[in-house]
């Protein structure tokens, strides 16, 4: 328990206190067999993928998967009717820092069985690259480009994957993990210069602009018209 | 001043017809200073540019409680260019900052910039990586509407204050205060230093000097970390 005595602006004067790097993230209660029938059922199907099996917050099961074989296990649990996870609620990340490995979350939930399941896939710092699940569900897709934009994780097998929030010429790096500082590594100035000098029309690429087209039209081959400087200013409004 | 009711203007008792009736004058004299400023003053056509929670006290001040066209700003102009006064109401993203500038160069002189809120003014809680620290490095603003979020009252009296301020204006002595250089489109309204001074961190949430960058001590080239 903190001081009593002490007010919130006493941490003003005290100045910024660097988090305990040691701290492990905070782990649910270690669930055992048969708490989850389709936790029970990927370890019979995948032997060894599933690496732990927690249960945080009451009832939320988390089970960490093996990221190599993630996406056949989120294949196979989303295709077997047994379990039938039609729908991928969120595809989110987390750092936890000091050097811990970067989680990616699955979201998913049973509309038939009324199951959740929350399937986490650690990936060290030195390689974050992870099969993209776009070919399972097409909601992945955005939320895939937004935990590129934000954490840098590499999709592979992605059809698109760009940056979706932040500019798509954003030189700073990937601004929600934890070694991101937190004005960003640029001056002020400079990110003002920077951010006058974007293009709005080339945050988008042409199809997208366009309405009534089928989704598979927006494909990631189409290539976005980049200024050329010094060239091209007759194109300005 | 156009004052004449009859066809003639002759009334019949033969004198001219003026604006108090017979015989009294058919013309007024007036200052011109006095006659443009107030048509623009009584006049005003906000373009709203509302981005966050502000602009719903925006709209407030314009629905019929509060009823922004008793002061003349009958017309909601979303079109910059039949605009005279910008209402920024709420944060800016910098992927926002650029469109934020080509509407006001795209607004017709003369033209003004109330900053509505405390986001739009200095960044309010936003002093992160993605938001632009007040958006007077970004144009010209005339009146700060402080508040998170202002009352309608609040944006009601800032654009009485506007009026005020056209209302001293004259057409010879401040006929350089928004005189534009088209060479400026894409640098920012103000110079590094001023940006450095306007954007300077509040508290001290994060180990990172005033204006941003990493502190020099802790991380050498600010690019060496980029992937």
């Amino acid at each position: 328990m903190a001081d009593e005595t002490k007010s919130g602006l006493d941490a003003v004067s005290e100045g910024p206190v660097v988090s305990d790097d040691t701290e492990t993230p905070a782990s649910g209660i270690e669930a055992g067999a048969g708490t989850h029938a389709t936790v029970d059922a990927v370890r019979e199907v995948f032997p060894g993928a599933v690496l732990r099996h927690e249960i945080q917050a009451g009832d939320q099961h988390v089970v960490f998967v093996d990221a190599a074989k993630g996406h056949d296990v989120l294949a196979w649990i989303q295709q077997d009717p047994a379990h039938d996870y039609a729908f991928l609620t969120d595809v989110t990340c987390v750092d936890y820092g000091g050097g811990a490995p970067l989680q990616v979350v699955y979201q998913l939930f049973s509309l038939t069985h009324h199951l959740t399941l929350r399937v986490k896939c650690e990936l060290p710092l030195d390689s974050l690259e992870i099969a993209s699940v776009c070919d399972l569900w097409q909601t992945a897709n955005w939320l895939e480009r937004e935990v590129y934009d934000l954490f840098g994780i590499t999709f592979t097998g992605h059809p698109d994957l760009r940056r979706i929030l932040m500019p798509h010429d954003y030189e700073e790096g990937h601004p929600l993990r934890k070694d991101f500082p937190l004005r960003g590594r640029f001056s002020r100035a400079e990110q003002t210069l920077r951010a006058l000098n974007q293009e709005p029309e080339h945050f988008y690429i042409p199809s997208e602009l366009q309405t009534g087209l089928e989704p598979q039209h927006l494909t990631a081959k189409e290539t976005r018209a980049t200024p050329q400087v010094g060239a091209d200013s007759g194109s300005e409004g | 001043m156009g004052l004449d009711s009859g066809e003639t203007g002759i009334g019949h008792t033969g004198l001219p017809l003026g604006m108090f009736g017979e015989g009294s004058p058919t013309f007024l004299t007036t200052k011109v200073d006095f006659v443009v400023n107030w048509g623009r003053r009584n006049s005003l056509w906000p373009m709203p540019f509302g981005t966050a929670c502000c602009a719903i006290e925006m709209m407030a001040a314009f629905a019929s409680d509060f009823d922004l066209s008793r002061f003349g700003m009958e017309n909601m102009a979303f079109t910059p260019r039949q605009a005279d006064v910008l209402i920024c109401a709420g944060r800016v993203p910098y992927k926002l900052a650029p469109v934020l500038r080509r509407i006001w160069d795209q607004m017709p002189q003369p033209k003004w910039c109330v900053s509505m809120g405390a986001c739009a003014s200095t960044g309010g809680v936003f002093d992160v990586y993605s938001m632009v620290q007040g958006i007077d490095t970004i144009v010209p603003v005339d009146v700060y509407v402080p508040g998170c979020p202002p009352r309608p009252e609040g944006l009601i009296y800032g654009l009485m204050m506007i009026q005020e301020k056209i209302r001293q204006e004259s057409l010879t002595k401040n006929t350089i205060l928004r005189n534009e250089d088209p060479t400026l489109v894409g640098q920012p309204r103000a110079s590094e230093s001023e940006i450095v001074e306007l954007t300077g961190a509040f508290g001290n949430s994060t180990q990172q000097d005033q204006g941003g960058g990493v502190r020099a001590a802790e991380s050498g080239d600010p690019l060496k970390d980029l992937l």
